[in-house]
């Protein structure tokens, strides 16, 4: 895909994590079971509902008012720490200046950085400390990477997903330090981090949801 | 699960709506589900406002009333609410002298405090949050500690205070005061399943307990075998009193709180044994309270507070609240 990314290719993308994470909720309650109070599917499809309602048709046309939007229903999830973040995360993302007219993959990356940095005023957390974390920084890294390298927003949607479920799966082998997880220590260890999982799964329906639609969705 | 629910999805607005229909004297709901009084507070006075997870009742939402708390937004359950409500309670309990804003320390829930106190700020209002932040078994650095059952007597004070009408630094310090000088241990001996979706929080051995697990069931610190009453009373308020540096003569107020589906019965022999170790110790029980003010369902276990108090601290503890679930005449 070369020329601008509009709302409604974010519309697409949006719809992409909505089904992914739909498909796999009952497996983000699992998870959650392990160091957590096993809801976090819920969480997440009270989210993705909100996302999408943001971004139907219907609503306001520039992504800026879309984002914010977004942000703020997220936010009133009322999903413990992960729709707070969540919702810091996509209402972050208006504050980047290329919200205006994204043209490419530069500025979708700038998109997702500005997301990133709210999300970090709000929280201590670092990669390897076995949170969503450890899927969105890398997520985002692979992004601007693949901007910088001249590929398209598919193909950097792709190398993203790659490398947020990378990033995902690498938490199995993390002790957690933050969130109610952290008082179990060292039994963490072993078990996949749900936050860093639905994460995962969000990238990999961004690129599905943005892929499919422009008839370039090879396998995340 | 064996529970008499409806929808999953609608067990939270339904029981707030329960909850305030059953006492339609003193509370009410509003705006976006939020729990205020009924009849609201004077203007000129600080407005007190907690937020937390549903599926911890009569807690958080039953202490709201004269003498205690001006609104409370309820989460999801075990989950925290959003900013946006957070936002809303404290925009509704304004009037004219500030907010104190009473969050327990969770992750969730601190999370969602602070973009609201961010967004506060934003508009210009006047508020003041505080952490509780007791329970022990978090080790010795204050924000690893969760809050627990230490929040009732940091509302019973800090909204005494403020019923008072005295002004929100002085509301901020007696709280904090409070919040300083008390501990918690809660112990658990079986499971609370979650009620959305039928599963188990944690697992235990049938004949285990665990000292030190959190509110949701978060592990502590590792399984022992199930001990007495007399036993288990001991080690925890051994751990308390030397985490307080409790001295002989200070006077303590003991908080007993039964999880959900530990019997009153075994939080009287419980409570009775803390009676006989304190006397021992020459420190002085002068207030005390054993029931249910924060469950998780039908956990089994309790938690165990103690509390150091000082004469404004009691005189507020006394002060009338007519909260459905702390009534003090």
């Amino acid at each position: 895909m070369n020329g601008g990314i509009t709302k409604d290719d974010f519309a697409r993308m949006i719809g992409g994590a909505a089904a992914s994470i739909r498909a796999q909720h009952a497996l983000l309650s699992e998870l959650d079971c392990a160091a957590g109070d096993g809801d976090h599917g819920g969480a997440m499809l009270r989210t993705v509902e909100r996302l999408e309602k943001a971004f139907a048709p219907g609503g306001p046309e520039d992504l800026k008012t879309c984002l914010q939007e977004a942000g703020w229903s997220v936010l009133g999830a009322d999903g413990g720490a992960s729709s707070s973040l969540l919702g810091i995360f996509f209402g972050g993302m208006a504050d980047a200046p290329a919200c205006g007219a994204p043209a490419g993959a530069s500025d979708l990356a700038a998109i997702f950085e500005a997301g990133l940095a709210a999300v970090r005023r709000q929280t201590k957390a670092q990669p390897g400390d076995k949170t969503m974390m450890d899927a969105l920084v890398p997520a985002i890294a692979a992004l601007r990477a693949a901007a910088d390298a001249g590929k398209s927003v598919t193909e950097a949607l792709h190398d993203a997903a790659g490398a947020a479920h990378s990033g995902a799966e690498a938490t199995r082998n993390l002790t957690a330090r933050y969130g109610r997880a952290k008082f179990l220590g060292e039994q963490t260890r072993g078990h996949l981090d749900p936050g860093a999982a639905s994460t995962g799964l969000m990238f990999e329906g961004f690129y599905r949801g943005l892929g499919e639609s422009k008839g370039e969705s090879g396998n995340a | 699960m064996k529970k008499f629910i409806n929808k999953p999805e609608n067990i939270v607005p339904e029981l707030l709506e329960g909850l305030a229909l059953s006492h339609p004297d003193k509370i009410r709901l509003t705006g976006s589900n939020l729990v205020a009084r009924a009849v609201p507070k004077t203007r000129g006075k600080v407005g007190v406002v907690t937020l937390g997870g549903s599926g911890h009742e009569p807690g958080l939402s039953g202490f709201v009333g004269e003498g205690m708390l001006d609104v409370s937004v309820a989460g999801e359950i075990f989950a925290a609410p959003g900013a946006p409500r957070c936002l809303e309670a404290i925009r509704l309990a304004q009037y004219g002298a500030g907010v104190l804003f009473i969050v327990l320390n969770h992750a969730g829930d601190v999370l969602s405090a602070n973009i609201t106190m961010e967004l506060a700020k934003r508009e210009g209002l006047n508020v003041k949050m505080t952490l509780t932040h007791e329970d022990i078994a978090g080790g010795p650095n204050p924000e690893d500690r969760r809050g627990l059952v230490g929040f009732l007597p940091v509302y019973k004070v800090a909204g005494a205070a403020a019923e008072e009408g005295r002004p929100l630094d002085a509301c901020f310090e007696i709280a904090e005061r409070m919040g300083r000088n008390m501990r918690t241990l809660a112990v658990a001996v079986q499971t609370a399943t979650h009620p959305s979706t039928g599963q188990p929080i944690f697992e235990l051995g049938d004949d285990e307990m665990e000292i030190g697990m959190g509110q949701h069931g978060e592990a502590g610190t590792g399984a022992m075998k199930l001990k007495s009453a007399d036993e288990t009373a001991e080690i925890m308020l051994e751990m308390l009193l030397k985490d307080l540096a409790a001295k002989p003569g200070e006077e303590m107020l003991v908080i007993v709180n039964g999880a959900g589906a530990t019997t009153l019965m075994e939080l009287f022999i419980v409570f009775r044994r803390v009676n006989q170790i304190l006397k021992a110790k020459g420190i002085k029980l002068a207030r005390s309270k054993v029931g249910e003010f924060i469950t998780t369902q039908e956990q089994a276990g309790f938690q165990l507070m103690i509390a150091r108090m000082d004469a404004e601290l009691l005189r507020l503890w006394d002060a009338p609240s007519n909260a459905p679930y702390f009534v003090v005449r």
